[in-house]
């Protein structure tokens, strides 16, 4: 028998589930309808659903390169940073010389570095170097992530060194170790470190506000931004835009949810 | 000895380290350094540099705009930190139980933080919308009259919270499971032998031994809050009438639209100091007797 408490709980749970579903329905229902619907009949749950905002978003907006210079953005991103920071890490975690030990806490203070307080000096930077309102500006700051080479660190580490050893004395240089050995071996590692990567370098807004001024640059989460600026009170085709800036990142949450869980459980890293 | 390439040591530190120790002292290190600098200066752009001391720092103090956007953060923070804190807990011990009502609950609650600010702002803007939004039709078919969720001065940070709590609570979540599911199962074997309830075990176990776990999330939470932008920027502009204009936004204001690049670095070092003080805080607990 059931106690009613236990019914309570499972309608509890159910109201929340859908009252977190609800924000993410309302935006598919709003971005199907067509611009009319949306106005005069705003919370009917029948109606003719249309492609027409979809199309619009992709004809008559610059969304389409918006997502492209995002995904440019994201992917050179995640590329670069698993790579240097690997390398890095590496150093961390093998290479033992005096003021290893310094240089790690060195780098780790970076954790508490909050991006928000740089703008106003990377922008000055970014200028002074003639990189102002380009791709490589949004991307060169996110490059150094403390957290992934301390991830990094940590799971090298708990590499047994065997393998590496008897790669030395076949005569393997350091690079070679790296790239056929450790690498390899910390597959899950370099794969949390590359998600948190993505995920940050295509949700990052602030930085991107600031370095980038002409409209056909603008990675997607600025784009997005103003379009409540251009299209007002167009809200069906923001909405459809909206839904079209996300696509990328529910993707990867359905495709890689444990992993994504998983590194976010590790690092406790936060935007 | 050779076993190490002993002979190239040198060279191989230098070439692995150096991309990243570039990378970070070039845009990490050096904007802070640079921002403290900067700080001290009265600077516009096209003028000369001229050094100032600490006037920056002391107009911030009588600087009614800057007063009332750091009352409006820490208004943000006070409020918004237990909410999520709170929510992602009890998101936790939903998520946590290794049922199908769990998973589903667990992909749920975390998808919204998948989201960007941008994205996340701009559906929110529209659920508050005056006339056609989704929170107002609500409450217009229940008999009640609309609300200016983004335009009444007394309720805009309210909005900016909720759409805050629906965006990030997952997060909290997903660290808190993470806790629970690190406190062995005996434990709670063992005061069920004993008769404990539900309610009692929440209180007697989980929420006791989830004490590292909390304090981390709680830091977390309280560093995210202050640096607040994003969904701010999206929802209201800092509007209405200023009353939700926040720290980071002042700051991004004084730089780019009254190009007091000095003055806008010293309330960046000021926002930064704060968010270090409480970063500290976790480095000052007590360390764990059972290590």
């Amino acid at each position: 028998m059931k106690k009613p408490f236990d019914i309570l709980g499972k309608l509890f749970i159910v109201f929340l589930i859908v009252l977190w579903l609800a924000p993410l329905i309302w935006l598919v229902i709003t971005s199907l309808k067509s611009e009319n619907t949306v106005m005069s009949d705003t919370l009917s749950l029948v109606f003719t659903p249309t492609l027409e905002n979809y199309r619009k978003a992709f004809a008559s907006t610059l969304l389409g390169r918006w997502m492209l210079n995002s995904l440019t953005v994201a992917v050179v991103t995640t590329i670069l940073t698993v790579l240097i920071d690997s390398a890095m890490a590496y150093v961390l975690a093998r290479i033992p010389f005096r003021g290893r030990k310094a240089l790690f806490i060195f780098i780790l203070a970076g954790m508490m570095i909050p991006f928000e307080v740089l703008i106003i000096q990377l922008y000055l930077e970014f200028t002074t170097l003639g990189l102002a309102n380009t791709l490589a500006a949004v991307i060169l700051p996110r490059l150094a992530l403390p957290i992934g080479v301390f991830i990094l660190t940590q799971f090298f580490r708990s590499i047994p060194l065997v393998l590496e050893e008897a790669a030395f004395i076949d005569g393997a240089s350091r690079f070679t170790v790296f790239r056929t050995i450790i690498l390899p071996l910390s597959k899950s590692a370099v794969f949390a470190v590359a998600i948190i990567a993505f995920i940050n370098a295509w949700n990052d807004f602030l930085w991107p506000l600031v370095a980038i001024s002409s409209s056909e640059k603008y990675t997607i989460t600025v784009g997005i931004a103003n379009f409540q600026g251009t299209h007002g009170t167009e809200y069906s085709l923001i909405m459809a835009g909206a839904l079209l800036a996300s696509v990328p990142q529910i993707i990867m949450y359905l495709l890689f949810r444990k992993n994504i869980v998983k590194s976010i459980a590790m690092t406790g890293i936060k935007e | 000895m050779l076993l190490h390439g002993a002979d190239h040591k040198k060279r191989d530190i230098l070439f692995f380290s150096l991309p990243y120790l570039t990378v970070y002292v070039a845009f990490m290190v050096f904007p802070v350094v640079y921002g403290f600098y900067l700080s001290f200066f009265d600077w516009n752009i096209l003028s000369t540099k001229v050094f100032v001391g600490l006037k920056n720092y002391v107009e911030a103090f009588s600087d009614p705009e800057f007063l009332s956007s750091f009352f409006h953060t820490i208004q943000f923070v006070v409020i918004s930190t237990p909410l999520i804190i709170v929510v992602g807990f009890i998101m936790a011990l939903i998520a946590v139980r290794p049922t199908k009502t769990g998973r589903i609950s667990e992909t749920v609650f975390f998808l919204p933080y998948m989201l960007s600010t941008s994205v996340v702002g701009t559906l929110w803007a529209w659920i508050f919308q005056k006339n056609y939004g989704l929170a107002n039709q609500l409450l217009k078919s229940v008999g009640l009259s609309p609300l200016g969720w983004l335009t009444d001065p007394s309720i805009a940070m309210t909005s900016i919270i909720i759409a805050t709590l629906w965006w990030t609570a997952g997060f909290n979540m997903i660290l808190f499971s993470a806790g629970m599911k690190q406190i062995p199962e005996e434990i709670y074997d063992a005061a069920k032998i004993d008769g404990a309830g539900s309610f009692t075990t929440l209180t007697k176990i989980t929420i006791p031994l989830l004490r590292d776990t909390s304090l981390l999330v709680l830091v977390l939470q309280i560093i995210a809050s202050f640096k607040v932008f994003g969904q701010v920027y999206v929802m209201t502009g800092g509007g209405p009438y200023g009353t939700t204009r926040v720290l980071v936004q002042y700051v991004y204001k004084t730089g780019f639209s009254y190009f007091r690049l000095g003055y806008a670095s010293a309330m960046s070092i000021l926002l930064f100091m704060v968010i270090l003080l409480v970063s500290v805080i976790q480095f000052l607990r007590k360390p764990d007797e059972t290590q």
